[in-house]
C-alpha cells in the first residue's frame, strides 16, 4: 500500500504535475457529464434553436462586431498620436455614440442628440480623468 | 488608533461617494455591485490601497443594498440576492406602500451590514491567527474545501464542480513561476501564442470580462430591454412608515443577519442563498406564515437583513485566509493585486492601519447607505428610470480602460476582456458556473503551488490524509459541505414551491 501512494516529483517535469492531475480530473467530469446529461445533450439541438430564435441577433452580435472594431482600431489610430491616449479617445466617440444608437428603442431625434452628447462628453470627461489627473496610459 | 491618520476627507468622500454609485448600479435592474466594482477597479490604480479600498467597499455595500429598490417597486431583483425581497416588498408597493416597504428594507439591510461588519471585526482576526500555523497541506486543503463548498452549492453540483476546475485549469496556463517555486518552464501554451500568455491571462481583465461585458452581452441578447417609466414606479402615497413596526423583530433581524454572515463566510455562496435562507427561517419562525409572500413586512425584514449580512461576512475568507466569500470579494482581491500586497493570513497582523481602515470604511458605509437611502428613497427610486442604452456604451468603455491600464499598458489585456466576456456569456447558456470558475481561476496558482511542494516535501500522497488534525477536520468540513448542499438544495426547492 506504502508503494502505491507514493510520489517522486523530478525538478524538470514538476511544471506538468498539477495541470496532468486537473486535466485528468476535467477528462473524469466531462465523462460524468456525458454519461449523466446525455438526454439533454442530445436534444441541445432543439435549446439552441430556440435560443438563436429567441435572442436579439442584431442587437447582441451588432455589439460584438463594434466591440471587435473598437479593440482593432485603438492602436492602429493611438501610434498616430503616440502617449496621449487619443486612440482611446478617437475610437471611444463614435463606439459610445454607436453602441447607443443601437442598444437605443426609440430612436427619435431628441434621443438621439441626447447620445450624441454623451458619447463626447463621456469618452472626454473619462480621457482627462485618466490621462490629466491619473496619468494612466491609454492607448 | 494609528489608522486614524488614513482617515482623510478624501477617503471619506471615496466611501460615500462609492456607496451612492453602488446604490445606483444595484438599483438597475442588470447591474450588480459586482458590477460596479469591476468597473470602477482601475479608479484605484493611483488612489493607493486605503483609498481605494474605501472606494470598493462603498460600492459593495450600497450595491447590495440597492438591490432592494427594484426588487420593491418593479418586482425584479436588481441583484440575485434580493430575490427575496420581492416576495412581500412587492405586494407592499402593489398596496400603495412602496415608500414604506423600501424604509423598511433600507433599516434591515443597516442591521444586517452592521452585524456582520461585528462578526468580521472579531472573527477574521482569530481565523487569521489560527490560518498562520497552517502548512502547505492544510492550504490547499482549505482550496479544495472552498471548491467543494461553492461547487457544491451551485444549481448543478456536477456542472459546479467542472467550472470550478475549469477555472484552475485555465489558470495554470504560461509560465510555472520561479518565484512561487517553479521550473520557470511553460505548459499549455497553444504554439504561436507564447509571446501573449508567457504569465497566462491577467486576473483583472479575466474578471472585468466575466462581469461586466458578459452582463451587457447577456442584456443585448434580451433586447436591451427599455428602462421603466415613472409610472412603473410604485412607491405610492407619502410614507407611512414608523420605526414601531421593528417592535418585536429583534430576534428575526439577529437570526437573519446572522444566517447572512454566515452564509457569507462560506466561500463562494452567494447573497441569494442567504437571503432565501434568512426568508425561510423567517417564514418557520412567524406567527404570520400565511401572510408571508403577501406583503408580510417580516419577511421583508429577514431578506434584507440576510442578504446585507453577507457583505462583512464574505470579507472574513477573504482577509483571513485569502479566500474570496463571493464573485465581489474576489474582484477586491484585484484591488490588493494592483496595490502589490498578497491576502492571506498574515494580511491581518502585517497591516494592521489597513484592516482598521477596511473595518471603518465599512461603517461609513453602512452608515452612508442608511442615510442616504431612507431619506432620499424616492429620488433613488427614480434611477430605475435611466436608460440602459446610455450606461451600457460607457460601462463597457469603462471596462476597457480597466483592462488595459492594469499591466500599464498592455492591449492583449483588452482582448482578454473580450475573450472571457464572450466566455461568461456563453457559459451560462452552457450551464456552467461563473462563481466556481472565478474561485478556481484565482485559487489555482496557489493550489498547484500548496499540492505540489507538499508531494515534493513528503513524497507520499496520504500526507493529505494524515498530517494533522486539522487536515481530518478539513476533509470532514468537505464531506459535510457535500452533505449540507443537498440538504440546501432541497430546502431551496420546496422554499420557491411554496412561495
Amino acid at each position: 500500500m506504502g508503494n502505491l501512494t507514493e510520489v517522486s516529483i523530478d525538478f524538470q517535469s514538476s511544471h506538468l504535475v498539477f495541470p496532468t492531475v486537473i486535466g485528468c480530473i476535467l477528462a473524469g467530469l466531462t465523462l460524468a457529464i456525458l454519461v449523466t446529461r446525455r438526454r439533454q445533450i442530445a436534444g441541445a439541438g432543439t435549446y439552441w434553436r430556440r435560443t438563436l430564435g429567441d435572442m436579439d441577433k442584431t442587437r447582441l452580435f451588432g455589439a460584438l462586431a463594434l466591440t471587435v472594431l473598437y479593440f482593432t482600431l485603438m492602436v492602429p489610430v493611438g501610434n498616430i498620436w503616440p502617449n496621449t491616449g487619443l486612440g482611446f479617445l478617437i475610437c471611444s466617440v463614435p463606439y459610445v455614440l454607436a453602441t447607443g444608437l443601437l442598444f437605443m428603442h426609440d430612436r427619435d431625434m431628441r434621443q438621439i442628440l441626447v447620445m450624441l452628447v454623451i458619447a463626447l462628453a463621456g469618452p472626454t470627461f473619462v480621457w482627462w480623468l485618466f490621462t490629466e489627473i491619473f496619468f494612466l496610459t491609454l492607448p | 488608533m494609528e489608522f486614524l491618520s488614513l482617515i482623510s476627507p478624501l477617503f471619506l468622500s471615496l466611501v460615500i461617494g462609492g456607496t451612492f454609485v453602488g446604490i445606483i448600479f444595484g438599483a438597475i435592474p442588470g447591474m450588480t455591485a459586482t458590477m460596479a466594482v469591476a468597473v470602477c477597479l482601475p479608479l484605484t490604480f493611483t488612489l493607493g490601497l486605503e483609498n481605494g479600498l474605501a472606494l470598493l467597499l462603498g460600492l459593495y455595500v450600497g450595491g447590495i443594498a440597492g438591490g432592494l429598490v427594484p426588487a420593491i417597486l418593479l418586482g425584479i431583483p436588481g441583484t440575485p440576492s434580493s430575490i427575496t425581497s420581492t416576495f412581500d416588498g412587492y405586494p407592499m408597493a402593489l398596496q400603495g406602500d412602496g415608500e414604506k416597504a423600501l424604509r423598511i428594507g433600507i433599516c434591515a439591510s443597516f442591521v444586517g451590514g452592521i452585524v456582520s461588519l461585528m462578526a468580521l471585526f472579531f472573527a477574521a482576526p482569530y481565523l487569521a491567527e489560527f490560518a498562520i500555523e497552517f502548512s502547505y497541506v492544510e492550504k490547499f486543503l482549505i482550496i479544495l474545501f472552498a471548491l467543494t463548498v461553492m461547487a457544491a452549492l451551485s444549481k448543478d453540483m456536477l456542472l459546479g464542480i467542472f467550472s470550478g476546475f475549469l477555472g484552475i485549469f485555465i489558470s495554470l496556463i504560461g509560465v510555472y513561476d520561479i518565484s512561487d517555486g517553479g521550473n520557470g518552464k511553460l505548459r499549455l501554451v497553444p504554439p504561436g501564442t507564447e509571446y501573449w500568455l508567457d504569465s497566462g491571462f491577467s486576473l483583472l481583465p479575466v474578471l472585468i470580462g466575466l462581469f461586466g461585458l458578459a452582463a451587457i452581452l447577456e442584456q443585448a441578447e434580451l433586447g436591451v430591454p427599455k428602462g421603466q417609466s415613472r409610472e412603473d414606479v410604485k412607491i405610492g402615497k407619502s410614507s407611512s412608515f414608523s420605526l414601531s413596526i421593528f417592535k418585536g423583530q429583534f430576534v428575526n433581524l439577529l437570526r437573519s443577519s446572522g444566517i447572512g454572515t454566515f452564509v457569507g463566510i462560506l466561500p463562494g455562496v452567494g447573497g441569494s442563498a442567504a437571503s432565501i435562507l434568512a426568508y425561510s427561517q423567517a417564514k418557520t419562525f412567524s406567527k404570520k406564515s400565511a401572510n408571508f409572500g403577501k406583503g408580510e413586512p417580516t419577511g421583508l425584514m429577514a431578506s434584507e437583513a440576510g442578504n446585507n449580512g453577507l457583505t462583512g461576512g464574505a470579507l472574513v475568507p477573504l482577509l483571513s485566509l485569502g479566500i474570496p466569500g463571493d464573485s465581489t470579494t474576489a474582484l477586491l482581491i484585484g484591488a490588493f493585486t494592483l496595490q502589490g500586497i498578497q491576502v492571506g493570513p498574515l494580511f491581518i497582523s502585517d497591516n494592521p492601519q489597513t484592516w482598521n481602515a477596511m473595518i471603518f470604511a465599512m461603517l461609513v458605509a453602512n452608515i452612508a447607505m442608511f442615510t442616504m437611502m431612507y431619506f432620499a428613497i424616492r429620488y433613488f427610486a427614480l434611477v430605475v428610470t435611466i436608460p440602459k442604452h446610455v450606461l451600457f456604451p460607457i460601462i463597457l468603455m469603462m471596462c476597457v480602460i480597466g483592462a488595459y491600464t492594469i499591466n500599464y499598458g498592455i492591449m492583449f489585456d483588452v482582448w482578454t476582456l473580450l475573450i472571457f466576456g464572450i466566455f461568461g456569456w456563453l457559459a451560462v447558456k452552457l450551464g456552467l458556473e461563473i462563481a466556481p470558475f472565478i474561485i478556481g481561476f484565482i485559487l489555482g496558482p496557489s493550489a498547484e503551488i500548496y499540492f505540489v511542494k507538499s508531494l515534493e516535501s513528503f513524497g507520499d500522497l496520504t500526507i493529505f490524509f494524515t498530517k494533522s488534525w486539522i487536515a481530518i477536520i478539513l476533509w470532514l468540513l468537505i464531506a459535510g459541505s457535500l452533505i449540507a448542499s443537498i440538504y440546501l438544495a432541497r430546502h431551496e426547492k420546496k422554499v420557491s414551491k411554496t412561495v
